[in-house]
């Protein structure tokens, strides 16, 4: 490998104003302690597909870099050449509010993207956590719906185009402009979730919707962790058009408040958020609410106009990781949740912040510490409750002790030939991925 | 035919005499679905669960025939027809609603499974299925999934693709996996994301696991009669404006209009342009105050009339006159050619002029009825095939209005798929780069030459080129690319 960086970087450099070789500014790049060889930050598509295609020439890895808010998420790098930064391409493209769709580089954040659009009372209706560094671009390469996405999904369901380069640096599309497309494969979705092992993303088009008239939330605070999510549990059932359910244990609570939810104490609670006009919204929260009541949460009923700073400072829980701390993720069919809250603890006595979407069956648990074999213990027991559980972020040890992704499913053959088809070199984010994609 | 084949014997063998159709007779309706274009099958095989599935591919690609899969034939592309002759596969024995999970709010089903059987299913637990194409009285789950399909009351919640979680599917190579997963956390590519509106281009789908949505406690339709479809357009705008996400947002013109009221009497007067219909469901509270503003709103636009209904028997009637516009036409003329175009919703009026112009230019009377609030319109050419040159004239036409939809920005389907009747088209909207990608995520499936040929992508072998005449005409004029 040495000698090809070195045939390549006078490539690199007659290519690129804008190469880094400085050490100590490359370790920003470092994934999982691996620091790359160069750093180049694009400013235009055809820097990426330059690049892309001098990659394929010398055979060189490449990761992309957005906001690098999730850089922790995945399995050690096999190798790593080259850090490709797309925070240089930050901008609109395309933005006719009456048609409700935007397209915007990959390397703008969430936030500006917000920003942009709440001067026209749109939004684009995503939960994503530290929005102001996350990219639009890193957000559908992750592609996870967050705490909201029993009403709002994740990136595939606003995804309406996506321009990408591939690993050999051809520029391709998918999609289209227009929020109803079946014209050809829906080569978005297929790149969103993708985490940068197919191609880089540097252009994505995507529905919009009105800032609703009314936002609402309230919290409620509950003796314990199990209790709050048995509520939230109630709470789902009686008021489906709910927008959040949230439940937090004490921990999470005071890490909420620290981060900006001054609605949440250092006690377990649930957090409600429901929208709409004013009357229905009020109308969703109330039913919810009889539900909680029922269910046992006798507290005061908090609320407070600072709605976006409360959930974002929750949603932000996502990534507040700790040193000497292993995150947790779990996914599963919402009714599951208690049942699978009660094995998890059982095998995690040490777990501090526990938080579960109670509508869409998301939870995230953070933990002292944990051996590999409780980690493939619990998927094994996590199975019949058709639960998914992956490592968020851990020590370097643990991750090359056990998948953080789980044992790859019955699609691992199609999605290997998936690979093969559009990374034959396996160039991009070398081994990061499920099955050692 | 009337000694079986070598192929169908093996079918027989595998699958019961009853469940395998090859007499010529028999064999012609599977010859066509919604569109202009015929296809020629050499035999129907039957299935009845997963495993014959297998088995039928697995026989096919020994004798090398190709394969088609097929639902209820009500598709609106040629996607079901049998390009190249060989096997299609009928997945309408497997109809099975094998489980309904109203908790986690899903059902597993099996793909001949009709539309709306299961939202009647979903019904009784509180909950619908949300994609409702108009043919969802007999159109089938299996084939909405490959359509991708939508609806009028996909404004609100989408379409087919962001309602299916987890897929069994069976590759022309005939191996079953599942794939996707019960809330979307299974790691790895978005393969039920990719399956999806791939026009059963990759594999047959024998299990959907989909999720419902909670039942709206109200709704709430209302229909506005205007003078000008620019008037009726100017509404829409102003509905989408007001920040209101409603239901369906549906127009139909004077032609359809002018179709329908004969036959199921809607009271539409015959001399008014442009008919609006607008629905908002939900809770309760909500469906009665945005009601009460969009009512405004489209008071705003000096209607004719306007008229609401909450009941579900008052509101079928509104809606009766797009629901049946589509069989109705049959009263002005014996055939029509439905397009399926898309464009960016502010450019619909323009696009719409357009439209008319085309279809003057050509004289064909047109009928358009579309899904105004994203966009998607449905011009109706109407004709007589038995009348020379008319096929041909409806063709042309057909294609300058798609290259309309191209150039303000769209794309050449919004809901009905490219099929086999529009992929010549494709390369006004993607580059060879585009679709040699798109071909690539079809290889990863497995050897696909004989499965589905001669559907989505332009060209192929024995696909019958000659038959596509129009199109070349149409996109040496226009010259091969356009790109949004």
């Amino acid at each position: 490998m040495a000698d090809a960086e070195a045939d390549s970087a006078a490539g690199l450099e007659s290519l690129f104003d804008n190469v880094d070789s400085d050490n100590d500014r490359l370790r920003r790049y470092a994934v999982d302690d691996l620091v790359p060889g160069r750093a180049v930050r694009a400013t235009a598509v055809e820097d990426v597909e330059r690049l892309q295609s001098l990659a394929t020439e010398h055979n060189l890895s490449v990761i992309a870099h957005g906001g690098r808010t999730m850089l922790d998420l995945g399995m050690p790098p096999r190798r790593y050449d080259l850090a490709l930064d797309l925070s240089g391409l930050d901008q609109v493209v395309d933005y006719e509010p009456n048609d409700f769709t935007i397209t915007v580089q990959a390397g703008m954040t969430l936030a500006e993207l917000q920003r942009h659009l709440a001067t026209n009372g749109q939004f684009l209706p995503l939960d994503h956590s530290h929005f102001e560094r996350a990219t639009l671009g890193g957000i559908c390469a992750v592609g996870r719906g967050g705490l909201r996405r029993n009403s709002f999904g994740g990136p595939r369901d606003w995804l309406i185009g996506m321009r990408m380069v591939k690993a050999d640096g051809t520029a391709i599309k998918g999609g289209g402009k227009v929020v109803k497309n079946v014209s050809g494969y829906d080569l978005p979705k297929l790149f969103a979730g993708s985490l940068g092992t197919l191609g880089v993303i540097v252009e994505v088009t995507l529905k919009l919707r009105p800032q609703p008239a009314s936002d609402q939330i309230v919290a409620l605070n509950a003796p314990s962790f199990e209790s709050a999510l048995a509520a939230a549990r109630a709470a789902a059932r009686a008021a489906p058009f709910l927008n959040g359910c949230v439940a937090l244990s004490a921990e999470a609570a005071a890490n909420a408040h620290d981060l900006g939810a001054r609605l949440l104490h250092d006690q377990p609670a649930i957090l409600l958020r429901a929208n709409g006009l004013e009357t229905a919204a009020s109308e969703v929260l109330a039913q919810a609410l009889r539900a909680v009541r029922e269910a046992g949460l006798d507290g005061p009923e908090r609320t407070t106009s600072a709605i976006v700073e409360t959930w974002q400072a929750v949603a932000d829980l996502e990534l507040q990781t700790r040193e000497a701390c292993v995150r947790l993720r779990l996914g599963l069919p919402p009714a599951n949740l208690p049942r699978a809250q009660r094995l998890l603890s059982d095998f995690l006595p040490e777990a501090t912040s526990w938080i579960a979407a109670a509508d869409s069956g998301l939870m995230f648990v953070d933990v002292p510490s944990v051996d590999a074999d409780t980690v493939k213990t619990l998927r094994t027991r996590l199975g019949p409750l058709q639960g998914r559980l992956t490592i968020e972020s851990g020590p370097l040890e643990l991750k090359r002790a056990v998948d953080v992704w789980g044992p790859a499913g019955p699609g691992a053959r199609l999605m290997h030939n998936v690979k093969e088809q559009f990374d034959p070199l396996g160039i991009l984010n070398p081994g990061r991925y499920v099955d050692g994609i | 035919m009337n000694v079986p084949s070598p192929l169908v014997r093996d079918l027989i063998d595998a699958i019961g005499e009853e469940a395998v159709v090859w007499h010529d007779d028999d064999l012609l309706v599977y010859e066509y679905d919604g569109t202009i274009d015929r296809g020629n099958p050499d035999v129907i095989a039957l299935p009845a669960n997963t495993d014959d599935v297998v088995n039928l591919i697995k026989i096919a690609n020994k004798h090398d025939a190709p394969v088609t899969p097929r639902g209820a034939g009500t598709g609106l592309s040629g996607g079901a027809l049998a390009a190249r002759g060989g096997v299609i596969i009928g997945m309408n024995r497997m109809r099975r609603i094998l489980n309904i999970d109203p908790e986690n709010k899903t059902a597993l089903v099996q793909p001949g499974v009709v539309n709306l059987d299961l939202g009647s299913e979903a019904e009784r637990h509180g909950l619908a299925y949300a994609p409702d194409p108009s043919s969802q009285r007999a159109c089938t789950i299996g084939g909405n999934v490959a359509e991708n399909a939508g609806g009028p009351h996909t404004l609100a919640w989408g379409t087919t693709t962001n309602h299916v979680l987890a897929l069994e599917l069976v590759t022309a190579d005939g191996e079953v996996q599942w794939i996707g997963h019960d809330t979307r956390d299974e790691p790895g590519y978005d393969l039920v994301g990719c399956v999806v509106g791939s026009e059963g281009t990759v594999g047959i789908v024998t299990q959907a696991l989909v999720r419902l949505v909670p039942r709206p406690t109200a709704v709430r339709t209302m229909l506005a009669i205007y003078d000008s479809v620019r008037q009726a357009s100017n509404a829409v705008s102003a509905v989408v404006a007001s920040g209101i996400v409603p239901a369906a947002l549906e127009m139909i013109d004077k032609m359809t209009i002018a179709a329908v009221e004969p036959v199921l009497n809607t009271g539409f007067p015959l001399d008014a342009e442009a008919v609006l219909l607008v629905e908002v469901d939900g809770p309760e509270s909500q469906v009665e105050a945005e009601g009460a503003r969009v009512e405004g709103i489209l008071n705003r636009f000096e209607p004719r009339e306007v008229r609401s209904a909450t009941d579900p028997e008052e509101r079928e009637h509104l809606w009766a006159g797009r629901k049946g516009a589509i069989g109705a036409l049959g009263q002005i003329m014996p055939n029509y050619y439905l397009l399926d175009g898309v464009v960016p919703r502010t450019q619909l009026p323009d696009v719409l002029d357009g439209v008319y112009e085309i279809a003057e230019r050509y004289r064909l009377p047109v009928a358009n009825m579309f899904h105004a609030g994203d966009g998607n319109l449905h011009p109706c050419l109407l004709f007589d095939e038995r009348e020379p040159g008319a096929t041909e004239r409806v063709l042309d036409a057909g294609g300058e209005i798609m290259r309309l939809c191209v150039d303000a920005g769209g794309a050449i389907t919004g809901e009905h798929g490219v099929g086999l009747e529009k992929r010549d088209y494709l390369p006004w909207i993607f580059t060879e780069a585009d679709m040699d990608a798109m071909k690539s995520l079809r290889a990863a499936f497995g050897p696909t030459e004989n499965f589905n040929p001669c559907k989505i992508f332009p060209k192929g072998h024995g696909c019958g080129e000659a038959g596509h005449q129009h199109a070349q005409q149409q996109i040496a004029r226009f010259g091969p690319k356009a790109f949004v």
